[in-house]
This record gives structure tokens, sequence and C-alpha cells, in this order.
């Protein structure tokens, strides 16, 4: 017999109770549709993510001191003279800032609160890449100058000001008068990571006001692909200069991303693999129906023994018929996957992303459910003695 | 045809071990009409079985149209029951599913007999046993002795060495199965071998000869001087709608 009419042999078998043999594969079709929609979900959010840092500036880096290091920190590993020099000898750093965090209470007209004050340099803005909602940031003689200017996230100044305007307004940090010279547009983040409200002021101020230390450095550079030869280099200066190997450690957005890629990757495993192993229960329910059929069918297969059938005939009409089972399901759990990735999607405005290469994944993955998991029950029923089949009612 | 020589058939029922069959030898010729008869358990089916290559015999040797059949492999005994030998049981044994043209397509389908070919066979085979117009009824929508008129034509649509039937009209009522000896009697005068197992001395009177068995031994071997003629006992004493007994059994096969 040919694989043809061993295929329409397996295909009366299904269409002879198609609701049976429907109920036999919905394992497989609930399996297939969760890996295709986990997948599906799991590259689209991934895709999300992945454009959203990009839109994030990616070409910065922080240099710190490590904890983990067995030195002592003195609170000097730092000074301001670090930064011109790096700017100076790293020539792939195009700017440089010192960036020093407390909080502090804030006063403003309408409210007061506790708020992240940082001191950084004018560089900063441009490493941050600021999109200023009112004024500006401040300048560097505003630093050179010890000046009493901040410049408040767009959080912070609703919460001190209200409705009302904060630009050229008084706040007060910590008990200490302070001009309002610009206001930070909110950044879209759609990650969803919500900062404390903070503002910026200069480095210098910052130091008058609490202490002289400077805790970590972030610059930029030209371009994302030297961020990490430039931290290098620049970890490297730090420790000629302070004498101090192993003191520092440094980190990139680079560096950052590709850890965020790596946990939505890992995510999308152990989703899969829960998928997976439904699919293997659906592959069992398969089986299980399969071997119920066969004894059910008994009498049919003792008859087409006796018409001439081989053993072989019967096995591969079986096996074709569990295979066909789960590529039915599969293609159904496909539409299924797809539609509800699409849906969810839809839902969350992710991009869809039901690749070829899932589908076509998800359809040889069900056919091979289909042959290991038919395997068995061809077998049992290509192994029936032809006269006891016979007397089978 | 067929030949066998000191057969044996030795079944093991748990420890218990049953002779069905013992040395049995018999010569069947190409074209013969053969009956087989004898009471409950005296080992017909097991020989049906055996000529048929569905079991394998425990001592002696089986030959069917010259080849030696025992220490065959399955392959091959499939391909013997394929080619060789036309099966009509008592239970009819059709795929109830299937339509009465497809039942009778399938032993070519297994013989690897293109489709149109098949098909055209199909309704020869069909037509021989009069239901030419049923092929595409299944067998719940026939009556048992259409059913085993389709049976027979699957039997027949290989052209088979050997037509093997065991009880064939078992479960059919007289005209039925007066219709179902009409049928075997122009297949035998056309050059079919059959061999035919009954329990009603009436229906081996049809054939030329009768084998009787008893405790697995053939105990006696009776040629049939003058065989009922089937067609004219149908003509003469039952004219169609007439004949008393008849019900019309609507039994399906399964
Ligand atoms: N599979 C088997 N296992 C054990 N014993 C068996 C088996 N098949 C048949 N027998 C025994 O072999 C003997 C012959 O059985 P067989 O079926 O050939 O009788 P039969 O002549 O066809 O009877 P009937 O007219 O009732 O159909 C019986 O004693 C029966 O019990
Ligand atoms: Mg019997």
């Amino acid at each position: 017999m040919n694989l043809l009419e061993s295929v329409r042999v397996a295909l009366e078998g299904i269409m002879t109770s198609k609701l049976r043999s429907f109920l036999t594969t919905l394992g497989i079709v609930i399996g297939i549709a969760a890996v295709i929609a986990v997948v599906a979900i799991g590259q689209g959010g991934r895709a999300v993510l992945m454009s959203e840092m990009e839109k994030m500036v990616t070409n910065i880096f922080a240099i710190f001191v490590d904890w983990r290091s067995d030195k002592q920190v003195t609170g000097r590993e730092f000074d301001l003279s670090d930064v011109a020099a790096i700017k100076d000898k790293v020539p792939e750093v195009t700017h440089l800032s010192p960036v020093n965090q407390i909080m502090s209470d804030i006063r403003g007209p309408k409210d007061q609160k506790l708020a992240q004050v940082i001191g950084v340099s004018s560089d900063y803005s441009y490493i941050r890449k600021f999109n200023m909602k009112e004024g500006h940031f401040f300048t560097e003689e505003d630093d050179a100058g010890e000046r009493r200017v901040a410049v408040l996230d767009e959080e912070l100044a609703v919460q001190v000001f209200g409705r009302a305007s904060a630009l050229a307004n008084k706040i007060t940090i910590a008990n200490t008068p302070f001009l309002v010279v610009g206001v930070v547009a909110k950044g879209e983040s759609a990650l969803g990571f919500s900062e404390n409200p903070r503002l910026y002021i200069p480095i210098s101020t910052w130091q008058v006001m609490f202490n002289s230390q400077v805790q970590e450095l972030e610059g930029s550079t030209s371009a994302k692909e030297n961020v990490n030869e430039a931290m290098g280099q620049a970890v490297k200066l730090l420790e000629r200069r302070h004498q101090t190997p192993g003191k520092y450690t440094s980190v990139s957005m680079e560096q950052e991303m590709q850890a965020a890629n790596k946990i939505t990757g890992i995510m999308t495993l152990v989703i899969g693999a829960i998928a997976g192993i439904s699919l293997f229960v659906g592959g069992i329910g398969v089986m299980n129906i399969m071997l119920v059929s066969v004894t059910e069918r008994t009498r049919e297969i003792g008859i087409r023994m006796a018409l001439g059938a081989t053993r072989r005939d019967i096995l591969v009409q079986f096996l074709i018929e569990s295979i066909m089972l789960c590529l039915l399901g599969g293609i159904i759990g496909m539409a299924l996957g797809a539609g509800g990735a699409y849906l969810i999607a839809k839902l969350a405005k992710w991009p869809p992303l039901v690749s070829w290469w899932t589908a076509l994944l998800a359809f040889a993955f069900s056919g091979a459910i289909g042959v290991i998991f038919g395997l068995l029950p061809a077998n049992k029923a290509a192994r029936l003695n032809p006269i006891e089949a016979l007397r089978r009612e | 045809m067929i030949k066998v020589i000191n057969l044996g058939k030795v079944y093991q029922a748990g420890t218990q071990q049953v002779v069905a069959l013992a040395d049995v030898n018999l010569s069947i010729r190409p074209g013969e009409f053969v009956a087989v008869m004898g009471p409950s358990g005296s080992g017909k089916s097991t020989l049906m079985n055996l000529l048929g290559c569905l079991d394998t015999l425990t001592s002696g040797s089986y030959q069917l149209d010259g080849m030696e059949v025992s220490g065959m492999s399955d392959t091959e005994q499939a391909q013997v029951r394929n080619l060789k030998i036309g099966f009509v049981f008592q239970a009819f044994n059709l795929l109830p599913r299937m339509t009465a043209m497809r039942n009778v397509e399938l032993p070519m389908i297994y013989a690897g007999i293109a489709p149109r070919e098949r098909a055209r066979r199909a309704v020869q085979a069909l037509e021989r046993v009069g239901l030419k117009e049923r092929m595409s009824h299944r067998p719940s929508e026939l009556s048992g002795g259409q059913i085993q008129r389709v049976s027979i034509a699957r039997a027949l649509v290989n052209n088979p060495a050997v037509i093997l039937a065991d009880e064939p009209t078992g479960n059919l009522d007289t005209r039925s199965g007066e219709e179902i000896m009409a049928i075997f009697q122009e297949l035998n005068r056309g050059g079919a071998t059959i061999v035919l197992v009954t329990h009603e001395r009436e229906i081996g009177l049809h054939t030329a000869r009768i084998v009787y068995f008893r405790d697995g031994r053939l105990v006696d071997d009776e040629n049939v001087s003058a065989p009922l003629d089937a067609r004219e006992l149908l003509n003469a004493n039952m004219p169609a709608g007439q004949s008393p007994g008849i019900i019309e059994s609507g039994e399906e096969c399964g």
C-alpha cells in the first residue's frame, strides 16, 4: 500500500468520529496554542523592551566604588580633578560628570517633600540628553560660582509647586534657599520604572552643603560602540591616579541592556518549557485515546488483516492517524495561539510576533509528538492476532 | 490447488492442550466446490483459518497453489491472504462506516491497485452479485443477504485461488441463504474454487463434494452425485415475496 492510500485510510479513521478526534487532539491544540502565544508574546515583549532601551541613551557609563572589593573605602576614591583628567586623557569620553546623591527635605510654596538631591556638573544634561520642559540646565558658571540654583524633575516640580510655575521661583533644600532655573521633562519610560522625585544642583554647591566627597562618575562617549573601551581606560586612569587597583567598577547601559535581554530570554524559556510540558501531556492524551481506539477497532484491524493488510500496513495506518491528529491539533493550536498572541499584543500595544520559524517548529513538533505517542498504539494494533481480532465483538 | 498432508493443530489453552485438528489429509483441485461439515467443535473453523493463512499449523504441511505455506513470514502470509484467498464470514465482517464500494475496494488497496482500476473492478464485482445499484450504501442500509453478497464481491475481487466461506449462510434466512448459494454456484461454474463450511446438509448438497469432520479428524469424504441447483430452487419453490419465514434481517456486520 502506498503512502497516499495510507493517508486516505487514516483520514477515514479520523473522520468517522470527528468529535472524538477533536477531543483527542485537544491537548495538542492547547499545548501548541500555549507555545505559540508564549513565544510570540515573549518575543513581542522583548522587542518592545529593546526598542525602548534603544530610545534611551545607550552610550553612557558609570564608574563607582566596588563595594565588594576588600579594600577600605575612604571616601576619597574620586575627586573633581579626576573628571578633568579623564576627559583629557580618554578621547572617547565626550562628557563626564561627578554624581553625588543625598535624600533631603525640599520645600516649595505648595508642599514639602523628601527628594533625591543630585549634585552634578553641567555636563550631566548632555550625558542624559535631558529634555527641558522649562528654563535650562544650570551652566558651567553656575557650577564654578557654587551658585544655589536647582533643576527639578517634572514630578517634583508638580509636587512642590502645584499648578504654579516653578521657573524662577524659590525652593529650599535642607532649609537653604535655591532658585529654580529649569524643569526636566518627564522621560518616556515604558518600562514603568518609577524613580524617586529628584532635583539637580551644581556639584560644587552640593559639596559645600553636604560633604566634599565625589560618590561616582557618569559619562558618555561619542558612540555606544566605544563605551566599554572608554570605561576601561577611565578606570585604569583612576587606579593609576589614586594608586588603588581593583577598587573601581563600572557599568554601561549596553551591558544592562544585555542583562535585561538575557532575563526576558530566560523568562520566555521558562514559560516555553511549561508550555512544552503541556504539549507532552497532550501527547499522552493522544496516546491514551489511540490505545482505546485500537481496542475498540480490534475487529476492523482483524478484517483488514484477513483482507491482506500486513502488520506494517496496520502500523503505518495508526501511526499516520496519530500524526495527522497531532498535526491537525497543531494547526488549530497555531491559529488559536497566533490569535491569542495578536489579541494580547494589541491590548499591550506590542507588535505581535509569530515568526515563521516558531510556526514551523510547532508544526514539526506536533508531528513528532504524533510519531512518538502514536508508536505504542500503532504497534499494539499491528501485533494483534488476526483470528482473535476477528472474533472480537 | 489445495494440498494438505498430515495437518495438525494444537491450541495451548493455559496449561491444557486442545487438539483441534489431527492427521488431516485433503486435496482440493482447481474449480472444485467443497462443503465442510461436522458437529460443533469438530475443527471446521480451525481448518478454514489454516487454509486461509490466518493461523499457523502445528504439524504437517499445507500447499496452496503449489506453494508451501507453513513457514511463511507474517508478511508473506498477508500477501497470500490478499492475493490467493477470498474470505466470506458468517458475521459478514464488512467495515460498517464504509460504503459497499469502498468495502469491496479494500483488498485491492492492500494489493496496490491504482484507484481507477480498483473502482472498475469493484463495480464489476458488485455487478456479479447483483448489487451494482447499492454500491454507495453502507452496511447499515443493507439487508443481511445483501451484506453477504457485498462480502462475496469483496472476496472475489482480487481473483483469488480459493474462496473460503465459514458458514456464510449461518446468519441468513433460507431464501437469502439460497441466493448466496446461487452466487457461489455461478462463481464455481465460472471456474472458482470454493470451500464452504456449513451445518446444514441442505446447503452442503449444493456442492459437489462434502468432507466430514469429527473431533478434529476428517472422517468421511462424499461425492454429491446430483448437486441441488440454487437458482432453480429459487425460481420454483420460493418465488420472491411468497416464501415463508423470510425475515429481512437487518443485522449489521461489525
Ligand atoms: N484459540 C483457541 N484456543 C483454544 N482452543 C481453541 C481455540 N480455537 C478453537 N479451539 C478449540 O478447537 C476445537 C475446534 O474448534 P473450531 O472452532 O474449529 O470448531 P468448529 O468445527 O468450527 O465448531 P462450530 O461448528 O461450533 O463453529 C474446539 O474444541 C475449540 O474449543
Ligand atoms: Mg466454526
